[in-house]
């Protein structure tokens, strides 16, 4: 095997940490791409174009481990490589348990790279075991076809560059019934990339591109001629009313109309001899199984139950060894969900508004310069000086601090990263638990501070291992108690307040406080005397304790303690806290409280009474311009109709107090806000703008003033204070006793003293 | 002073062969070495126009624009028809080497590889004279 | 009760700097035609007047936030918390940015900055001693030899910082 570096001393460090910095991107994607094939196999679909992804994945894997001396990884990758090119070249069929070992891999390569690290030990005996397991998968190789290619007037020159993977796609959808298509079409080479991902997108939902092939001679420096080859359902009109492009052209693939030969695809004995057709059942061309991208918007996963179920998908008889048995070995050592890569990916407008600031304090030191030089020629007036340099001082200051919180932003990542993994672990546990799990995952586009998300994913998988192993009930029980019989696991992340929370709830069985409290006194934790005075929520946060467990069986990782404790020790250590609920039969839900100290959210700026104001754009449905004439007042709340149902409205220059701003104003506006089912519209002056800004959070001196969640500084020493959606809808709405307090005490000290107590007592 | 282009999909691929060719080792031996990166297949056929090159590396296996594909295009360019080209490919990658040697590819190197088999392997292809620029035969015993 | 410890316990430190000859130094600043003194220990910075951004349905002596630095820092109006007449800002108000180990800076805002004293312990006038019922966070009298008939107000800030 290779060795890395070598000779090559300094250059090999650089190139090292790319290694690592690349490797950890692959395997990440690997894992989703994964996922998308595991729920295309249950949904009857395979995804050619998915399994060629997981085949390049670890094919630069391999490249990659082997160039770098990580030995054991590129043994690894070598072995995948090759059960993936029998996959994608249709040889073995895509079955749930050729999936398990594909993502046992894909945790294995996690460990290895935490190895490379030093951060972990090398896993020796699991890749051993993985690797068998992996040898047993027998291979059927099925080259046939290959005559179906010569039905079509293709270039022999054409033919001549396809990849060995290629002309299998090219075979597949042939032999599928699609009809093959040219696309010739120039492009310019510094917008060829544009251009053709714009093709690519047209193409797509048409049909499979099987490859783009540089026709003409590469005199001209400035155009490239390419030959697109597509295999599609649609007729030659669809497409070229769908895909078009200035000097594009599309044209038949003509037939060869020899009456002797006989398309295969016409012989069933062929279909069957073929693990081609076994592989992809029906849809034309259709491309993606997997879903799109996250955005906020809700994502669900199915994970299918190990054991001997009968394999819906394989027409013929799959290897000999397929279900159970390929189930690899259970993964016994506990993993950390952690990176190996310290790189963050930065979205390169940050970076844009750093070198902006760069810029802005260029220019500043310009102006010392100049001032300098005057002080040295004693051409400056004293007077004037100082207040030359202080004005300065105030812009350095000013771009300094931007400086700051622009590099703090290059720091957030979504919490998606980390719900990525979990989803696999998900997958990996309710299978080994031969449990029914499914995953619905919202809020993924949160962001936090990199480390911090680092840091939480291993207390959320401990969370997630025990929801899986002592809250969703096995199949049977859940159909017995009137429960569907796949197990719902939520994943939430939102803002609130100036905290981000985090909720991972389960609809199995819930927490029995008695068993709770009956084990704690069995182990000592707890006298029976204390155990008398423990409330219910106390009862519940026994399962933070270390060494806790009301299995008296060992289970795979539970019976050590499901590590609870120190998912609780680790989220303290952030600042944060977790709470627990739960109800016997229904389920249970952990709450994981952070404080923001930094976050990004993307807000609505508006103008209250010459006030600048911040409302979060996560809870806002839409802005109307507010006509008075629509306004009604019902029991001393006003309520405005917007298309046919009523909403109430807040004046909220009037709520806080404000006096309007006395020039010309295009509003008022109505920022209709929303959370859960409760809407409320906000009536403001002005609408300034949409914008992204790092909120902060108030002192702890303002902690009894309602409804801002924090504020954020736009520039110029221009404060907003960002609108704190949920507490502003809850005081309107739901009066009770805070209305009360406030309107009892005139005083505002001392309501607002009275409600900070309260607030203590409640926490 | 040598250009070398360098085709390849993988970030740290690229920077391993850009590592050894910038090599105070090889550099020195070739009287100085320049390294010309494409991260695809399309960019090389952006960066060919910017030739001449002394040699051009390609890997084979990328999206779109595979390295066949540019092999063929390189020997079918009036400019490029006598550069000495190496293919690298993946052992097991028997029909797409062929394939390469027999669009006129000069020599392949199959994945993973020492530094020194890149050095010797350059070092080879930049010394010979002229190259055959018509079908290559694999060496016997096969690839 | 905490009171009387704390006044102990100031005192004693008095003592202690009589008996070393040690000086306290105080920051002199003038509010509503009084002038008043805090430790300069506590003091972590001089603003000028920077924009105070209001915030709504804060308490009364609450001016504001600032940004100092990229942080935001809660303005409390000093005349308003010891009930005095409100100030008139001009060019010569300062913010105060005050620490005393709460965890949190707190700008005071003042009617202008004037010198530093340096106290010893003959110079200052516990509140105790002064009889009658001193506001909390009045803590002494300052009489400073070195100046005929200057007076300063010394200001305990911990209860200022603690409930603005």
């Amino acid at each position: 095997m290779a060795e890395g570096g070598g000779g090559r001393g300094e250059t090999s460090d650089k190139a090292r940490e790319e290694f690592f910095s690349e490797a950890q991107e692959l395997v990440d994607g690997l894992g989703r791409d994964l996922l998308g094939l595991d729920e295309g196999v249950k949904a009857g679909r395979v995804d050619p174009e998915l399994i060629n992804d997981v085949f390049r994945g670890v094919h630069t894997l391999k490249g990659l481990s082997g160039l770098f001396g990580a030995t054991r990884m590129a043994g690894l990758s070598h072995e995948l490589e090759d059960v993936l090119d029998d996959l994608r070249l249709g040889r073995i069929d895509v079955t749930p348990a050729v999936l398990d070992l594909l993502f046992q891999a894909v945790t294995l390569y996690a460990q290895l790279l935490a190895a490379q690290s030093g951060e972990a030990p090398e896993p020796e005996r699991e890749v051993e075991d993985l690797l068998l397991a992996i040898g047993q998968l027998s291979q059927r190789r099925s080259g046939g076809g290959a005559g179906v290619v010569a039905h079509y007037e293709l270039d022999p020159g054409l033919l001549g560059v396809l990849t060995e993977y290629e002309e299998h796609r090219l075979r597949a959808n042939i032999q599928q019934g699609l009809a093959l298509y040219r696309i010739r079409a120039r492009f310019s080479l510094t917008t060829i990339d544009s251009s053709l991902d714009e093709i690519k997108r047209q193409a797509r939902p048409l049909g499979e591109i099987v490859t783009y092939l540089p026709t003409g001679s590469g005199a001209d420096a400035d155009t490239i001629d390419l030959e697109i080859l597509m295999a599609s359902r649609a007729s030659l009109q669809t497409l070229q009313q769908a895909i078009v492009g200035p000097d594009l052209v599309i044209e038949d693939v003509a037939r060869r109309v020899d009456p002797s030969v006989r398309p295969a695809r016409a012989s069933a004995a062929a279909r069957v001899a073929s693990a081609e057709t076994a592989v992809v059942p029906a849809e034309a061309g259709a491309t993606s199984a997997a879903p799109p991208p996250d955005n906020g918007s809700v994502r669900s996963f199915v994970e299918p139950p190990a054991g001997p179920k009968k394999d819906s998908l394989a027409a013929t008889p799959g290897p000999p060894a397929a279900a159970g048995s390929l189930r690899g070995p259970g993964l016994t050592r506990e993993l950390s969900l952690r990176s190996a890569s310290q790189t963050v990916r930065v979205d390169i407008r940050k970076l844009d508004r750093l070198m902006t600031i760069v810029g802005e304090l260029a220019i500043v030191k310009t102006a010392i310069a100049r001032l300098t030089d005057r002080v040295r020629r004693r051409a400056a007036d004293p007077r004037e000086l100082s207040i030359e340099l202080a004005r300065l001082n105030r812009t350095f200051e000013r771009h300094l601090a931007q400086m700051q919180s622009g590099i703090l932003e290059v720091r957030m990542v979504p919490l998606g990263q980390a719900f990525d993994k979990l989803a696999r672990i998900v997958r990996q546990i309710s299978r080994e638990h031969d449990k029914e799990v499914h995953l619905v995952v919202t809020g993924a586009d949160t962001e936090l501070d990199k480390l911090i998300v680092e840091e939480l994913s291993d207390p959320l998988m401990h969370m997630i291992r025990n929801a899986i192993d002592h809250g969703i009930e096995p199949r049977d029980e859940r159909l017995r108690v009137g429960k569907p019989p796949v197990g719902t696991i939520a994943l939430n992340a939102f803002q609130k307040g100036n905290h981000v929370v985090i909720e991972v709830e389960d609809d199995g069985r819930g927490m029995d406080h008695g068993a709770l409290v009956a084990a704690a006194v069995r182990r000592g934790m707890v006298s029976t005397d204390e155990a008398k005075e423990l409330t219910q929520g106390e009862m519940l946060a026994l399962v933070f304790m270390p060494g806790f467990t009301t299995k008296e069986v060992a289970t795979d990782l539970s019976g050590r303690g499901v590590g609870l404790d120190v998912a609780k020790t680790n989220i303290g250590k952030l600042g944060g806290v977790v709470d627990i609920t739960s109800d016997v039969g229904i389920g249970t839900k952990m709450t994981i409280t952070l404080p923001i100290t930094l976050a990004i959210i993307h807000v609505l700026l508006v103008e209250i009474g010459a006030h600048l104001f911040a409302v979060p754009l996560a809870s806002v449905e839409e802005a109307i311009v507010l006509h008075e004439d629509q306004v009604r007042t019902v029991e001393a709340r006003e309520l405005l109709t917007v298309r046919g149902t009523s909403l109430p409205i807040c004046r909220l220059a009037r709520l806080f107090g404000l006096p309007p701003a006395d020039r010309d104003r295009h509003g008022p506006f109505v920022v209709i806000a929303r959370v859960g089912a409760r809407r409320l519209g906000f009536v403001v002056d002005e609408l300034v703008g949409q914008q992204d800004i790092v909120i902060k959070p108030l002192g702890k001196s303002l902690k009894g003033v309602r409804g801002f969640a924090g504020a954020t500084e736009l520039g110029d020493q221009r404060i907003a204070l960002v609108i704190d959606v949920a507490a502003l809808i809850e005081e309107v709405l739901m009066p009770g006793e805070v209305r009360f307090l406030a309107a009892a005490d005139d005083s505002g000290r001392t309501s607002v003293a009275l409600d900070a107590r309260r607030r203590i007592g409640r926490a | 002073m040598r250009r070398i282009l360098v085709v390849e999909d993988s970030v740290s691929a690229r920077a391993f062969v850009r590592a050894v060719l910038e090599s105070p080792d090889f550099a020195n031996r070739q009287g100085g070495c320049e390294v010309i990166e494409a991260s695809s297949g399309f960019e090389a056929l952006r960066l060919l126009p910017r030739g001449p090159y002394d040699l051009i590396v390609t890997d084979i296996n990328m999206a779109d624009i595979n390295g066949l594909e540019v092999v063929r295009f390189i020997r079918s360019s009036a400019h490029h028809r006598a550069t000495p080209l190496l293919i690298i490919s993946t052992l097991r990658g028997k029909h797409d080497v062929e394939r390469g040697l027999a669009l006129g590819a000069n020599a392949y190197l199959p994945k993973p590889f020492t530094p020194q088999q890149l050095d010797e392997t350059c070092t080879r292809l930049l010394s010979v004279e002229r190259v055959r620029v018509g079908p290559n035969e694999p060496p016997p015993g096969g690839p | 009760m905490a009171a009387l410890m704390r006044a102990r316990s100031e005192k004693r430190a008095a003592r202690r700097a009589g008996e070393t000859g040690r000086r306290v130094e105080y920051l002199a600043f003038g509010l509503a035609g009084e002038t008043y003194a805090v430790q300069i220990a506590h003091v972590a910075e001089i603003l000028r007047f920077p924009p105070i951004t209001t915030v709504p349905r804060a308490p009364e002596t609450v001016l504001g936030v600032i940004s100092v630095r990229g942080k935001l820092v809660t303005v409390v109006d000093l005349r308003r918390r010891f009930a005095l007449p409100p100030a008139v800002v001009d060019r010569k108000s300062r913010i105060l940015l005050c620490d005393v180990g709460t965890g949190e800076q707190i700008g005071l805002l003042v009617d202008d900055v004037q010198q530093v004293w340096r106290l010893a312990s003959e110079e200052i006038e516990p509140a105790h001693v002064l009889g009658g019922e001193q506001a909390s966070h009045v803590a002494g009298i300052g009489r400073p030899t070195a100046s005929e008939g200057a007076l300063l107000i010394l200001l305990d800030l911990r209860p200022i910082l603690e409930s603005p």
